[in-house]
């Protein structure tokens, strides 16, 4: 918290986090509670512990504005107490530069019995504001807040939404260089969730750095620009906000809706079942990231429970849902090639991809022999980079006619969120 | 897709950042400071001074104790201080400058054991030395019993029994030395309690045999001669025994046994800090 490179240091990362991992020690009994002491202080061994959070490696500059999305005890709340220094990580390093505002899952440490008031004076104290600081900025607090007669009660009669109301209005009064908070938005009311976003949106423009984590992808989209997707403790997605939020929107659809589970439909035992599906040789539910006139290569194995050959069939859809293009192995006049008894594998490559820039989701799926009958279906998604003013889905092949050409018209640098729009 | 998610940054930083230069400025030390004065008042508050009446009640509550330790030790045990020449009411400052050192480091102990667990939503949310807690509940009753001690002495000499405030610096080094003993316990036993939460009930029973194997209500003398060396293996032996012979004149503590009680102090004090320091990173683990 001492040194911070500040009117020059455009590029100085506020947050630094390399190879950060947390795990949680394992006590259940009070005698593992005892054996972890032991251990602790004699610096003898493991504690038995479960990991949460794994191989995050992040870097918020200066100005950025990151949204920490995912499902719940995914380690987003994790990740944000390691970043705060509320929680030692088991593995890697956090190393944070200025002031922290940090408003951790609801409420900022308030003592439950003591008034509105006196709590300020102990997240004031805390934040190192000194007496006079405090005196200067209780009106603008107690303004915030908006809270009423409430200021003067104890805590434990706060509503949950006075309670972060409260929490917002002090770190807002503290104009910290690194804003964190943690699914603020969602309690307050909603004129205070106006304010909130409105007073992030002021905050950001003057340069200031947030670090949100919400469940409302409105919010996410609407104040960061760039999203980080944690799944099962682990990063499954960071980069552009949107690209980010609809892979994750995509990954729920597929969650909820899709085929249910697939450990499910492995047991039932259906005739014709997905057991691979991958882009260009990755299988992760992330987006793979491809430039245009790259190859996309799709890779499918189906296993076929009476040994039959299955007809397998892949579809590139926009994000929204429109169909791009669909070809199965039978129009094609193929046949997949048998890998075992039961294992069928077929692949497919698009040389030099048309697609424009852009998200898009592939889907394969294995139909009967005869191509009628669908059975399984598999998604991924891809995200198509590159610059460019053309529009639509794809480029066709085009040429002009008794055209002078010119030199390229130099494209205004874009970057990859602007150009899909 | 896991490479670090180095982003542009934005060319409106420029305008902000003159404010934090200031507040970086102010060094770890005074916010530290500025923390645990903050608790401290918190913790005197939530005593008694947070009513009205509280302040009254913190001056009248020792003389209180007092009055009725004098009565009882006088009327009921008939307890007289050794030799015939002692006033019946020698008693009432000999039992004072035992009970109110007690007082002040068992309260100091008992509140610093529970002092992470009490304030575990506050370790969970924010980042902070943790020690402040520890050290803000053994300050704040070593200020109470403190104050309650000063009022206590003027009130003995007062009541005529001469008191001999030349010896007050000593006196009030010795209370610094108790201190001491007193936060390197509460170190020791707040980092402990979050491992290990039977702690403080354990505690609640091992205080009080502390107290009377040590000469708190009691003076050496009293014991059969083979027993009293045994005083000695209680740390707190020292501290009553160290007021009665400087602040009233009542047998004399050895520089040996002062020495002995320094490095015990100091010690005791430095496992407790050890301990704590090397716990305090994985708290929220535990709580």
């Amino acid at each position: 918290m001492n040194a911070v490179a500040t009117t020059n240091g455009i590029d100085v990362p506020l947050v630094v986090a390399r190879d950060l991992g947390k795990a949680y020690p394992k006590v259940f009994r009070p005698r593992d509670r005892l054996r972890a002491l032991g251990k602790l202080l004699l610096d003898a061994g493991e504690i038995e512990s479960v990991p949460v959070l794994r191989d995050v490696n992040l870097e918020v500059v200066r100005g950025e504005s990151l949204g920490l999305i995912g499902e719940n005890g995914a380690g987003k709340s994790t990740l944000l107490k390691l970043l705060t220094g509320v929680l030692t990580p088991t593995t890697g390093s956090v190393e944070v530069r200025g002031r922290v505002g940090a408003l951790l899952e609801l409420g900022a440490g308030f003592h439950p019995e003591y008034t509105g008031r006196d709590n300020i004076a102990m997240s004031a104290a805390l934040y190192g504001l000194g007496a006079d600081e405090l005196r200067a900025c209780l009106p603008e607090i107690v303004a915030f807040a908006d809270i009423g007669r409430y200021i003067d009660e104890p805590v434990k009669h706060y509503s949950s939404g006075m309670v972060v109301r409260l929490g917002f209005a002090i770190v807002a009064a503290l104009k910290p260089d690194l804003l964190i908070t943690d699914e603020v938005l969602a309690v307050g009311d909603e004129s205070f969730q106006k304010k909130c976003v409105r007073w992030i949106e002021n905050y950001l423009a003057d340069g200031g750095t947030l670090i949100l984590v919400s469940h409302s992808m409105y919010h996410i989209q609407k104040l960061c620009r760039h999203a980080l997707w944690l799944r099962q403790g682990e990063v499954a997605a960071v980069g552009d906000v949107f690209d980010v939020t609809q892979a994750y929107l995509a990954y729920h659809e597929r969650k909820t809706v899709g085929t249910p589970d697939r450990s499910v439909i492995a047991a039932q035992g259906i005739e014709f079942q997905l057991t691979q599906f991958a882009v260009n040789g990755s299988e992760q539910d992330a987006p793979t990231v491809l430039n245009r006139g790259d190859a996309l290569r799709l890779t499918a194995r189906v296993r076929s429970r009476d040994g039959r050959t299955p007809v397998i069939a892949f579809g590139i859809m926009r994000a929204d849902g429109t169909a791009v293009y669909g070809v199965s192995s039978e129009m094609d006049g193929v046949v997949p090639r048998r890998e075992s008894a039961e294992i069928w594998v077929a692949e497919i490559v698009f040389d030099d991809l048309a697609l424009l820039p852009g998200t898009y989701t592939i889907k394969a799926h294995p139909m009967d022999t005869e191509g009628v009958r669908l059975f399984d279906t598999l998604e991924r998604g891809i995200v198509v980079r590159g610059n460019t003013r053309e529009f639509g889905l794809i480029r066709l092949p085009h040429r002009w006619n008794d055209a002078l050409q010119v030199e390229l018209p130099q494209n205004t640098p874009r970057t990859p969120s602007s150009s899909r729009a | 897709m896991t490479e670090p998610a180095r982003c542009a940054a934005s060319c409106k930083t420029s305008m902000k950042s003159t404010h934090a230069t200031t507040d970086m400025a102010r060094s770890s030390r005074t916010k530290t400071w500025a923390i645990t004065t903050h608790f401290i008042r918190r913790e005197l508050r939530s005593r008694y001074l947070g009513s009205l009446s509280g302040s009254v009640w913190a001056l009248l509550q020792p003389l209180m104790q007092l009055a009725i330790y004098a009565f009882v030790w006088t009327y009921v045990f008939k307890m007289r201080l050794p030799g015939d020449d002692a006033a019946q009411t020698a008693i009432v400052p000999f039992l004072a400058l035992g009970v109110w050192p007690w007082n002040a480091f068992s309260e100091a102990v008992m509140r610093s054991a529970t002092a992470i667990q009490d304030n575990a939503g506050l370790v969970g949310k924010v980042a902070f030395p943790h020690g402040v807690l520890v050290v803000a509940a053994s300050s704040a009753s070593f200020l109470l019993h403190g104050v309650g001690f000063a009022v206590v002495l003027i009130v003995i000499e007062l009541l005529g029994i001469p008191v001999r405030f030349v010896m007050l610096p000593l006196a009030l080094l010795a209370f610094a030395m108790l201190y001491v003993l007193a936060l390197g316990f509460g170190y020791l036993f707040a980092a402990t309690q979050v491992f290990v939460r039977d702690l403080s009930q354990v505690l609640g029973q091992l205080l009080p045999l502390m107290m009377f194997t040590a000469p708190v209500l009691y003076s050496r003398d009293f014991l059969p001669e083979r027993f009293r060396p045994w005083l000695d293996w209680n740390p707190f032996t020292f501290y009553p025994e160290y007021f009665r012979a400087k602040l009233l004149g009542i047998g004399s503590v050895e520089i040996g046994a002062q020495i002995v009680a320094l490095c015990v102090a100091l010690g005791v004090y430095a496992l407790g800090r050890m301990v704590f320091r090397r716990l305090t990173a994985r708290f929220e683990d535990f709580l």
